[in-house]
């Protein structure tokens, strides 16, 4: 503590008291040399090393350059008091950074403090790493700080930590972190009861999802969830609610998140989310008088009108919510007309219509005049979103006229937006040249060359525009003082096009030399080296100033610049040819239009790159500009395998020598670098949800699964911990399973989350009725409802993914009995239609058949009950008298599906009791179902092998 | 994320800079910068400013999807600053800046600038309770409360064990609970206050 150092408050208050900054100057240099003295003699104690370590760094906030205390610093960090140890990580934090030398020699000490039994040594360690940890500690720690996240003996205030020292390392190296592997892990802890560490661990998955979305992908049931918590059932400790709202900052992290994933197709999450939208937007329709409140509420608000527009553009909330920005952006505060204007300016980025947007049109265009340029800054952005073909003219005519009074901060990327706008949106030609050309003039300086290019671009390949492009350039150039980049223009399109003009009145030859040749002497080098090139066109098409021109050749022979000097010397050797020389023509034919290319405008604005910073949602432009991107994040997203590697060797390179070779070669190794996990190469991620989990395997997990195909309620699974039950009902096409989880344990399984995949997701859609529960309290069960609809045949059955916490994290897989004999229902047959029916269908390939062995029951009969409960519980109906043989088996049924409709199916099944063999014969009108259907019939009759 | 954590004075003092990125450049030059961009700004403007001129100190290219936006707020004579990026609501940062001052005030019980300059460590203590590499670590007062008030004593701890003849060498302790004895020290210590 400072005052705990009395050498300390004596030399700040010396400094404060110093009246100039020599006298501060000279007092700190003695102060530095006494510091430099006493280290250098050795010899001192922890107490006099932190002294002077908490002078030096006083001195360093000073804003003073520090040489010495970097060892003495590491050393206190190694401390086993606390009062030394902290003001060593202070400066550890301060004075070092991340590829700073001293760091190596701090590893130790970090590692030893984060496995200390002293949890706020722990702290301190996480938070050095998380201000300065390089590629060296996150290599060296990362593994432990995993630790310190998961144990379960964590406190709450070191779980909050470790889960930003993760990210931080995950930002820096994202290679050292193996997201996918650790990612149920990670978000299971969304679901811990302490909301400070959800906050952090929030922000972890938002930073780990955005490059493995497949493998978080739970996290937006989770988000979900925990909104429904906090905003419909306020269920929140009372000390995260900030001035009444339940922590604002928890509530715009997932929010946020939740902008990340498309939108879910889960009928039930949908709507519970709609209704945690509708309650947040219903909530801030009252604003109140309290600044803090009504900041924390608007800051939920807004991004909740975000993931609203995310959502669907076209939903009734989106309706809503442009009623509300509309009057967010004349609202008398700043900053809600701030945050108005970008809200909207997101949802002109989305919305099919721009409808909404445009009644506030006026409103927005006088927000160009705002007092405040943070404020103009926005309104510029949403125009340039809102502009389409129909409002082109006003807004650029708005833009236009607003530039000339712009802030030059504003002014370069307004012109490139004019620009874009223009080229976009141009209703007719003559506009576009007239608007673009008023751009040039207005604007000088801050036009880019990109844009003179694009125009000159244009007019080359359009061919109506060229005669009113030179006169419009010419035009312009008659003011007095015509900027450099419009006279490029003029030179180019004169040098093309002049000739078009020259016979009207006030266009000839010799006028049109003069205009551009009085430009000349204020422009730089390349802009004379255009107009000779200019002159020497005009050599060709204007015979009559060939004098002139040649005269003005021989002058530039003889300047400094080599550029010019070579162009003049060169042009006047080709002008002073004889004239019937050929050369001369071919040299200057006309330009041939340029190949189509995309706007070099467009790429100036959308410079971006691949990185593990948060990436925004939307792009500031209208909604084409958003569905590229879109596209092209998703081509990243699916590269980010070979961009991480790049990534991961060029920051490499910037720290350390030899090590980035080794690095770049692991690259190479495709098992070792854990960034290569969503390479196209199909990898064995385990724990990757985007593939099916491996399933719980075992003798009576397969006894209970097969009980269950021709069942329709039993247990499904069953161990120490839990017992996992089904009870079902299928009807057509449709089903419902209800799911019982019975904790067999004296504590509750927290963190309970379920997943259901699909084995063929389109044929097979599964639902949760409701949003599965996060806690199954000690020795009680709770139940899961699951929608099931059929809309193909489909032969793998879909598994559900249970994890929870129960000391340590468990996952368990298993297959849920959902078949496609399911989807059947029996069909009364007479012997004629059956028979008639049986030989329709005729044999292979719509017929599956196969023998195999069964068992006898004690008594050494066949088992005719079994056979029986097997067949109708495969849901075909028991046709009687159809088979003469008793001991067969003749069955019919229906398959109901949404999309392919119904599909008949025969069965007869023959057990042999001699042979101990069985028939079973199948004939369908799907060759799929048939073999399917066979499989499914065979598996719980066949004896054991 | 956040990138930088500062407090300044009316007159362009700063009084705590804390970064979260590597500054390329002078890290002074940028806080000049920062404070004559805001100090400009009259009051009745909104909180929020673009600030593409500050990038390149960050060593960011120009992006039009990564803006750094500044967000500050004024109390008294102090200009709280922070410098963030896109992915951090604005309002989200305002709401963080009143929770640090809150911190503060709580910590020294109306804080003035004078215990930011005499307490410079302190403060930089209080501030890693709330943001941590650049992201919101707490929010709820209490908590970081708690976690500052455990770390003061953990140092007075060490301390005292450090030094048997002094009388707890903690501000908090003479600010708020006046002279602290041996034997209170004591006492705390055998029923384990504050002790995990």
């Amino acid at each position: 503590m400072a005052t705990g150092m009395r050498g300390l408050t004596q030399f700040i208050a010396d400094i404060r008291g110093a009246r100039v900054r020599e006298l501060e100057e000279k007092r700190i240099n003695k102060e530095m040399a006494n510091i430099r003295k006493r280290f250098k003699d050795g010899n001192l104690d922890g107490y006099q090393k932190k002294k002077y370590v908490a002078k030096i760094i006083f001195t360093y906030i000073l804003g003073y350059k520090v040489d010495v205390g970097h060892m003495e610093a590491v050393n206190l960090i190694s401390s086993n008091k606390y009062s030394e140890k902290q003001i060593g990580y202070l400066a550890v934090t301060l004075l070092m950074h991340e590829n700073s030398d001293f760091l190596r020699l701090v590893v130790n000490s970090i590692r030893k403090d984060l496995d200390d039994n002293n949890e706020i040594h722990n702290c301190l360690a996480l938070h050095a790493i998380a201000n300065v940890g390089g590629r060296e500690m996150a290599e060296a720690l990362a593994e432990d700080v995993h630790r310190l996240l998961i144990s379960p003996t964590s406190q709450s205030f070191v779980k909050k930590k470790a889960a930003l020292t993760l990210l931080r390392m995950y930002r820096k190296h994202p290679d050292v972190i193996p997201a996918e592997e650790w990612a149920l892990r990670i978000i299971s802890i969304m679901d811990d009861p302490d909301l400070g560490v959800v906050i952090c661990v929030t922000s972890l998955v938002m930073a780990l999802a955005q490059d493995h979305l497949d493998a978080f992908a739970v996290c937006y049931q989770k988000s979900v969830d925990r909104l429904h918590r906090l905003v419909v059932e306020h269920e929140y400790s009372a000390t995260y609610a900030y001035y009444k709202v339940p922590s604002p900052w928890l509530q715009v992290k997932l929010l946020r998140l939740l902008q990340y994933y498309p939108p879910s197709d889960d009928p039930t999450i949908r709507s519970v989310l709609h209704n945690v939208l509708q309650v947040v937007m219903t909530n801030s329709a009252e604003p109140t008088r309290n600044v803090q409140h009504n900041n924390a509420q608007h800051a939920v608000l807004f991004e909740a009108i975000g993931l609203a527009i995310h959502l669907d553009t076209n939903s009734p909330l989106v309706g809503t919510a442009a009623v509300l920005l509309a009057r967010f952006i004349s609202s008398k505060e700043t900053n809600v007309r701030y945050l108005g204007l970008d809200t909207m300016a997101h949802l002109a980025a989305r919305a099919d219509s721009l409808e909404p947007i445009k009644k506030h049109q006026g409103t927005i265009i006088l927000s160009l005049r705002d007092k405040d340029i943070s404020v103009r800054r926005r309104a510029l952005d949403l125009l340039y979103s809102m502009c389409d073909v129909d409002n082109s003219e006003l807004i650029v005519g708005e833009l236009l006229r607003y530039l000339k009074v712009a802030d030059y901060g504003l002014r370069e990327e307004m012109v490139l937006k004019i620009a874009i706008l223009t080229e976009k949106y141009a209703s007719s030609y003559k506009w576009y040249v007239d608007t673009i050309l008023d751009l040039i003039s207005a604007a000088g300086d801050h036009v880019g060359d990109e844009v003179w290019y694009r125009v000159v671009q244009i007019v080359t390949n359009t061919e109506d525009l060229q005669e009113y492009a030179a006169k419009v350039v010419f035009e312009h150039m008659k003011s007095p003082s015509s900027h450099e980049s419009l006279v490029k223009v003029g030179g180019y399109i004169l040098g093309e096009y002049g000739h078009l003009i020259a016979n009207m009145p006030g266009y000839s030859p010799i006028e049109q030399f003069q205009l551009l040749h009085s430009k000349s002497q204020f422009c730089g080098a390349p802009t004379r080296a255009l107009l000779l090139s200019t002159y020497i066109k005009w050599v060709n098409v204007f015979p009559e100033l060939k004098l002139q021109l040649i005269n003005v050749f021989e002058r530039y022979r003889h300047v400094l610049d080599s550029d010019l000097q070579q162009r003049a010397c060169e042009f006047y050797a080709l002008a002073s040819r004889p004239e019937d020389d050929e050369l001369l023509q071919n040299v200057c034919e006309e330009m041939p239009p340029f190949p189509p290319r995309q706007s070099a405008l467009l790429d100036r604005l959308n410079r971006k790159q691949g990185d593990t910073e948060d990436k925004r949602t939307w792009v500031i432009g209208g909604k084409e500009a958003n569905l590229e991107r879109q596209a092209s994040r998703r081509l990243t997203i699916m590269t980010t395998g070979a961009g991480k590697l790049t990534n991961g060797s060029t920051s490499g390179a910037a720290s350390t020598n030899a090590r980035d070779i080794t690095q770049s070669l692991a690259g190479l190794d495709f098992s070792t670098s854990p960034s290569q996990v969503e390479a196209p190469q199909p990898e064995p991620a385990p724990s990757s949800s985007s593939k099916i989990p491996p399933v719980v395997m075992g003798p009576n997990v397969d006894k209970w699964y097969d009980k269950l195909m021709y069942s329709t309620d039993g247990v499904l699974y069953e161990d120490v911990q839990l017992q996992i039950g089904i009870k079902s009902r299928y009807h057509g096409h449709l089903g419902q399973l209800a799911i019982y989880v019975g904790n067999k344990l004296p504590a509750a399984l927290t963190s309970f989350t379920t997943t259901v995949q699909g084995g063929d997701s389109d044929a097979l859609s599964i639902t949760f009725a409701k949003m599965p529960p996060t806690m199954v309290a000690p020795r009680t069960q709770t139940q899961l409802l699951l929608h099931v609809e059929c809309n193909k045949v489909f032969k793998n059955p879909p598994v559900m993914t249970v994890s929870f916490l129960a000391g340590s994290h468990q996952t368990l897989s298993i297959r849920l009995p959902i078949v496609v004999t399911k989807f059947f229902e029996g069909v009364k047959l007479g012997p004629n239609e059956f028979f008639e029916r049986w030989k329709l269908i005729g044999g292979p390939p719509r017929e599956a058949q196969s023998v195999f062995p069964i068992t006898l029951d004690a008594a050494g009969h066949i088992d005719m009950p079994k056979q029986q409960q097997v067949v109708s519980g495969l849901r075909f109906d028991i046709l009687e008298g159809i088979d003469p043989n008793p001991t067969n088996i003749v069955g019919a049924g229906v398959l109901h599906t949404a999309i392919e409709g119904k599909v008949g199916c025969l069965l007869r099944l023959e057990p042999n009791r001699e042979a101990k063999l069985s028939r079973v014969t199948i004939r369908s009108t799907s060759e799929d179902v048939a073999s399917e259907v066979q499989k499914l019939i065979q598996k719980p009759l066949a004896a054991p092998s | 994320m956040i990138h930088a954590v500062l407090i300044f004075n009316t007159s362009g003092v700063p009084r705590l800079t804390k970064f979260y990125s590597t500054v390329h450049h002078s890290p002074q030059t940028l806080v000049q910068k920062i404070f004559s961009l805001i100090c400009t700004r009259p009051a009745g403007l909104c909180n929020f400013l673009d600030a593409p001129e500050l990038e390149e100190f960050l060593g960011k290219k120009q992006r039009e999807d990564e803006r750094l936006r500044v967000v500050y707020r004024s109390y008294a004579t102090l200009h709280f600053v922070f410098l963030v990026d896109a992915a951090e609501s604005e309002l989200g940062i305002l709401d963080l800046i009143q929770v640090f001052v809150e911190s503060l005030d709580r910590a020294f019980e109306n804080v003035c600038e004078l215990d930011l300059v005499f307490h410079f460590d302190e403060v930089h203590h209080i501030l890693a309770e709330v943001i941590q590499g650049g992201l919101v670590l707490e929010t709820n007062l209490d908590e970081i409360d708690r976690s500052v008030k455990q770390a003061a004593q953990a140092r007075k701890t060490s301390y005292a064990s450090a030094n048997p003849l002094s009388l707890g060498g903690s501000s908090m302790g003479q600010r708020s609970a006046g002279l602290q004895t041996p034997l209170g020290w004591l006492t705390g210590k055998l029923t384990g206050v504050g002790t995990i």
